[in-house]
């Protein structure tokens, strides 16, 4: 990896030395010669409140905490105005309780509460109390002006860096993506592709007859199908990491889900398994993406089959509890050990060991079935047990008036883009 | 009479061994194929191949450890082996080749009847004139 101006470290506002400073300056502005020192805080604004983040003060207490707006209409009023507010001995017997509360705490007598404003509005304020009666010059307000305006700066610069580090980081992440991809494209297209040529050439030169023709079919059939869930899964991760994801929702009903998934997989089946099934065949209705759902559901069966390579039964089971629907599908296969369960469903997140390394495949089927699960505001949780198989449960939410649908957006994934995350 | 040239597929994918078998069987080989390369040295050693496909990403002992055994048992060194891998890396053919195998064919741009030809031009019989 280069270097780049983004190996520094990223500044965190609250321990930012720059608001000390400017806390200090503009206490040594509002403090004429020979007076007490006066108090400065700098407090950043976060919705409606204000936060003191740098104070500076040699002899009481500056500003401290927590302001919320409405209950200090004069901090209010410097921030929808965006101008400085001086606030003499007559107005501050017009407090709120809580006002009141911070003046006779910290003895003001005169307070200049002064906006930062950056970008789009105002981010803070600079505010200077004074103990004793000498109010503030018209200097010394124009001196806090401009240091408002440089500290509008700062707090630009910094939000600009931050944007900046998040867009490096996206633009590595798919940068990551799309090497994997390639390793992909080349292995695991490779290996059904093989199979598909294999067989139209022995085909085409005719060394099958009679029931060899139709198995030869039948791989192709199977492969081609193989590859298209491939491609369709690196596209709809791609589509998820890049672009975000909409569903397509609908009236449907996951009975008919968890039915099509399985006839979905039929192909796939090879003799080596078997699939059960247990719970009521009621509907279920639902508002979801039933394409997305059935990918979802048949994303945990396909899991099933490829890590019992040595066979078995793969259970499929049901159940509404809570306003809840429940869908898990278990096998006795491998299982998957505690540690490797936190890297289950990242991206590419496959699990190699001895016993795993040759299972083809490419970790996108968990990561695209759960971001589903949750678009759908439900989830999909394991249980493992090394040697004795796994059990992958989803929950759906079934609500009587449908679940809440969640656009995820391209830097809401990104959490999950880098390995190891989950 | 001789018996049928035999050979064993170490193949874990069903459907490629599969489909060498029947392109092999058709062109009169004898096939046994083992899908592990625990199974893979085992057969090695108990069926007698007179030819070795070998697959590297296998589940038990992987392709590599399956050459370096095969080379190292004097039951089984003698057998020419092939390996026969969806990996194209350089380093990897060359590590193969070093380890002793004769070729390294890339599975998908080697049709199965590729895969014939190439083993009866290994086991022909050196002694007969060529045409």
């Amino acid at each position: 990896m280069t270097s780049s101006a983004f190996d520094l470290p990223a500044v965190e506002d609250d321990r930012d030395p720059f608001f000390d400073t400017a806390a200090r300056i503009a206490a040594q502005i509002a403090t004429p010669v020979g007076a007490p020192a006066r108090r400065a805080s700098y407090l950043r604004l976060d919705g409606d409140v204000l936060t003191a983040i740098a104070e500076y003060d040699e002899t009481g207490e500056a500003f401290r905490g927590r302001y919320e707006l409405p209950l200090f209409p004069n901090f209010e009023r410097a921030v929808i105005t965006g101008a400085i507010q001086v606030i003499g001995l007559s107005e501050l017997g017009n407090l709120t309780p809580e006002g009141a509360a911070v003046v006779t705490r910290h003895q003001v007598r005169s307070c200049a509460l002064v906006p930062v404003v950056s970008g789009s509005g105002v981010a803070g304020v600079i505010a200077v109390s004074a103990r004793d009666d000498a109010g503030f010059s018209e200097s010394q307000l124009c001196q806090l002006a401009s240091l408002a305006e440089l500290v509008g700066l700062r707090v630009g610069h910094v939000a600009a860096d931050r944007a900046l580090r998040a867009e490096a980081e996206r633009t590595q992440g798919l940068e990551r993506l799309k090497g994997e991809f390639l390793n992909i494209a080349a292995h695991e297209l490779r290996s059904p592709l093989g199979i598909i040529v294999g067989y139209v050439s022995m085909l085409l030169d005719g060394t099958l007859t009679g029931s060899d023709r139709h198995t030869a079919l039948e791989r192709i059939a199977e492969k081609s199908d193989e590859m298209g869930r491939l491609i369709t899964d690196m596209l709809e991760t791609a589509r998820m990491e890049a672009l975000g994801v909409e569903l397509a929702l609908a009236p449907t009903d996951l009975m008919t889900v968890i039915t099509d998934a399985m006839a979905a997989l039929e192909p796939r089946l090879g003799s080596r398994h078997r699939i059960s099934t247990r719970g009521r065949r009621d509907p279920m209705p639902v508002i979801a993406d039933h394409a997305r759902a059935v990918t979802m559901v048949r994303n945990l069966l396909d899991n099933a089959v490829k890590y019992s390579p040595s066979g078995g039964g793969i259970l499929v089971a049901w159940t509404r509890r809570g306003g809840m629907c429940h869908i898990s599908v278990t096998d006795h296969g491998v299982g998957i050990s505690r540690e490797q369960q936190s890297m289950l469903f990242t991206r590419f997140g496959r699990l190699v060991t001895p016993e795993t390394s040759h299972i083809r495949g490419t970790g996108l089927g968990l990561y695209i079935a759960r971001e589903i699960a949750r678009l759908h505001g439900g989830d999909i949780a394991v249980r493992s047990e090394v040697g004795r198989g796994t059990t992958f449960t989803i929950t759906m939410p079934l609500p009587s008036d449908g679940p809440p649908a969640r656009r995820l957006n391209g830097a809401e994934t990104m959490n999950t883009a880098v390995p190891g995350n989950s | 009479m001789d018996d049928d040239v035999k050979v064993l597929l170490i193949e874990d994918d069903n459907a490629a061994a599969e489909m060498y078998r029947l392109r092999l069987v058709a062109d009169g080989y004898a096939v046994v194929v083992a899908d592990d390369g625990e199974k893979g040295l085992a057969m090695a050693v108990a069926e007698r191949p007179d030819f070795i496909y070998l697959d590297l990403r296998l589940p038990r002992v992987d392709g590599f450890e399956v050459l370096e055994r095969l080379r190292a048992d004097p039951k089984t060194a003698a057998i020419p082996v092939i390996i026969l891998s969806n990996f194209g890396e350089p380093e990897l053919r060359e590590r193969g080749l070093n380890l002793g195998a004769l070729e390294f064919l890339v599975k998908a741009d080697t049709t199965p009847s590729r895969l014939s030809e190439t083993v009866s031009r290994v086991t022909a019989p050196k002694a007969l004139p060529s045409v």
